[in-house]
């Protein structure tokens, strides 16, 4: 546990100091959120019904800012095996006794740590900016969708390990966010099988929450466990795939391809 | 006191299929030898031999369809992680490392994913980087630095992890005289201090000349000798002749020398060639007779490990690396 704690310090510092280093990339990231976030916030006075606008912006964003966390976690692990290869780093990565899917997952907390850090910030920075303030339930917001991540964790090693044997993964990385996109507003009550798919279950109680007012209470037990065995189902499918990627990848000596 | 076995490598096989084509490519067919704790030993082949292949399979980043290595005594395919706690590697040197970072991030970067906080690393680091001659160059980027220095670091990157064994693929490819004579020396320095168990893949002679005690030698997927370096210049220096001749050689004379030695060099009036058969003596003076070439003398020659390498690899090059199509 402490050596996955240097892991994770490790890493962070790495990404940290590439942040800073290609700071024209970061700052164009920075600019864009800031300006995305009080667009939005602004709009709250335009648009419509300031009684309902209120609650969709609110939503609105809250949507947007889940959504940006699920697409980089469900690309980054892929991009880094692809980045990494094309570099040369990737066999010396594999050459750590701690294993690829610890420096992995520790890469993916870092960047969590580091895109929160600044996501946050720019929020409260544009809502200073707006002087409007969104109220919601962090409470129950904050943990149903850190249960619903540890499930496109999952989905991030899976596709990790189809990048480590399939190196022409990049396109499919990229569509990825429309499917996504796609799957973040379809309601459950829509496509009920969905809460099989993953993190579906969770944006859907998020939902609940931001525009029907639940609380803790208002969920079922039958809620919860789906949310929580979803989230285990694809942490633990993303995992074995990977492995078993790996292995293929060391039989069929794929790893100093790019 | 015996000598204590470190690695193992079994009957170790790899059949590679080529993407494109159909083909299967053997790239080590039986390659077995044994590594003892503290010993540097050269693995040399010239390209293609399967050096890269059999290094790769002793890290575990290639899974052997045949045959095992063993570390310590673990199975390295079956316990890869455990295995790799006595292991490190500089497989394609420069690549290795990351070029936006500097000096000193590559070496905190890649020892934190060993589980080792930069805290703890910090003597380490500063040890190494004052042993590599690269204090001053501690907060530059990587991309920054000369092919010699990025290999330098490299192969300290590879130090820092402090593993018993130290697998080093081609560290002078691609460098030039001067630089590939100061990677030499480093590792010379390294060897004497450290005291660690070293494996070169190389196709460099000085590095086995200047480094290694032993060789093992590959060829199209084979061992074609493990032997002490010395052992091998011994056996074929007295086997090498130099003859001083007044006259010169007909061209017909020159070719029935080049037909019946695999090793031999023409320098105006002096012939060296190596022996392999008892008769080849008395070949080569039918030869010189043919003409009535006139004798001055004739000289044992010292040969070096540059020949005895070619000499090696003329004999095994009869094996073919391609199998079958499938
Ligand atoms: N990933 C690979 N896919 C297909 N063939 C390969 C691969 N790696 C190496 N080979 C082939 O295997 C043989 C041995 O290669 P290698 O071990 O790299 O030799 P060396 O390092 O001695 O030059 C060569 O014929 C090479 O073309
Ligand atoms: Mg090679």
């Amino acid at each position: 546990m402490k050596q996955f704690w240097h892991l994770v310090n490790a890493n962070t510092r790495k990404e940290f100091i590439e942040l800073k280093r290609y700071y024209p990339n970061t700052i164009s990231m920075i600019l864009t959120f800031y300006f995305i976030f009080l667009a939005m916030l602004l709009g709250i006075h335009v648009v419509g019904d300031p009684q309902m606008a209120d609650t969709n912006i609110q939503y609105v964003i809250v949507n947007y800012v889940i959504w940006f966390f699920m697409l980089m976690t469900l690309q980054d692990l892929g991009f880094t095996i692809l980045i990494e290869a094309q570099r040369g780093t990737l066999e010396q990565l594999f050459m750590s006794p701690k294993g690829m899917w610890r420096i992995l997952l520790a890469r993916i907390t870092a960047n969590f740590f580091l895109n929160g850090t600044i996501v946050i910030f720019l929020l409260i920075l544009s809502m200073l900016t707006a002087n409007q303030w969104l109220y919601f339930r962090v409470d129950l917001i904050l943990p149903i969708f850190l249960i619903t991540t540890i499930g496109m964790v999952g989905i991030g090693f899976l596709l990790a390990g189809l990048a480590i044997i399939v190196k022409q993964i990049q396109s499919f990385l990229q569509i990825l966010q429309f499917i996504l996109m796609g799957l973040t507003f379809v309601p459950l009550s829509v496509a009920p099988y969905l809460v099989f798919a993953p993190f579906v279950k969770g944006v859907d109680m998020i939902r609940h929450v931001m525009i029907h007012g639940y609380t803790w209470t208002d969920f079922t037990a039958l809620d919860y466990s789906a949310l929580i065995l979803n989230s285990i189902f694809y942490i633990v499918l993303g995992l074995l795939v990977y492995l078993r990627c790996e292995k293929v990848a060391m039989e069929k000596g794929l790893l100093s391809q790019y | 006191m015996e000598k204590e076995k470190i690695i193992e490598v079994k009957d170790l096989q790899k059949i590679y299929k080529k993407r494109k084509m159909k083909e299967l490519v053997q790239a080590v067919d039986g390659v077995s030898f044994d590594v003892y704790r503290g010993e540097i030993l050269g693995l040399l082949g010239p390209n293609g031999a399967g050096k890269t292949t059999t290094i790769k399979s002793i890290c575990g980043l290639l899974k052997p369809n045949g045959g095992a290595v063993y570390i310590n005594g673990l199975d390295s395919s079956k316990n890869r992680l455990k295995a790799l706690n006595d292991i490190s590697a500089v497989l394609e040197g420069n690549r290795n490392l990351y070029w936006r970072l500097t000096v000193k991030e590559n070496l905190e970067y890649f020892i934190g994913n060993r589980g080792v906080s930069r805290k703890q690393a910090q003597g380490k680091i500063n040890e190494l980087l004052d042993l590599f001659n690269l204090k001053s160059k501690e907060n530059e980027l990587v991309s920054s630095l000369s092919r010699g220095m990025q290999q330098k670091l490299a192969i300290a990157v590879a130090l820092l992890a402090d593993t018993e064994v130290l697998l080093l693929d081609e560290p002078t490819l691609g460098l030039d005289v001067e630089t590939g004579y100061e990677v030499r020396e480093m590792l010379k320095r390294i060897v004497k201090e450290q005291g660690k168990t070293i494996i070169i893949s190389t196709h460099d002679m000085p590095v086995v000349q200047d480094l290694c005690e032993r060789t093992v030698i590959i060829n199209g997927g084979k061992v074609i000798a493990d032997e002490k370096v010395d052992n091998l210049i011994k056996l074929f220096e007295s086997r090498a002749y130099c003859f001083t001749i007044t006259d010169e050689l007909t061209e017909h004379q020159k070719m029935a020398i080049q037909e019946n030695f695999p090793i031999y060099h023409i320098n105006e009036n002096q012939i060296e060639i190596t022996l392999e058969k008892d008769d080849d003596l008395y070949i080569m003076m039918d030869i010189l007779k043919e003409e009535q070439t006139h004798i001055e003398k004739i000289d044992r020659t010292t040969v070096d490990f540059e020949q005895v390498f070619m000499k090696l690899i003329k004999e095994g090059s009869e094996n073919e690396t391609v199998l079958a199509s499938s």
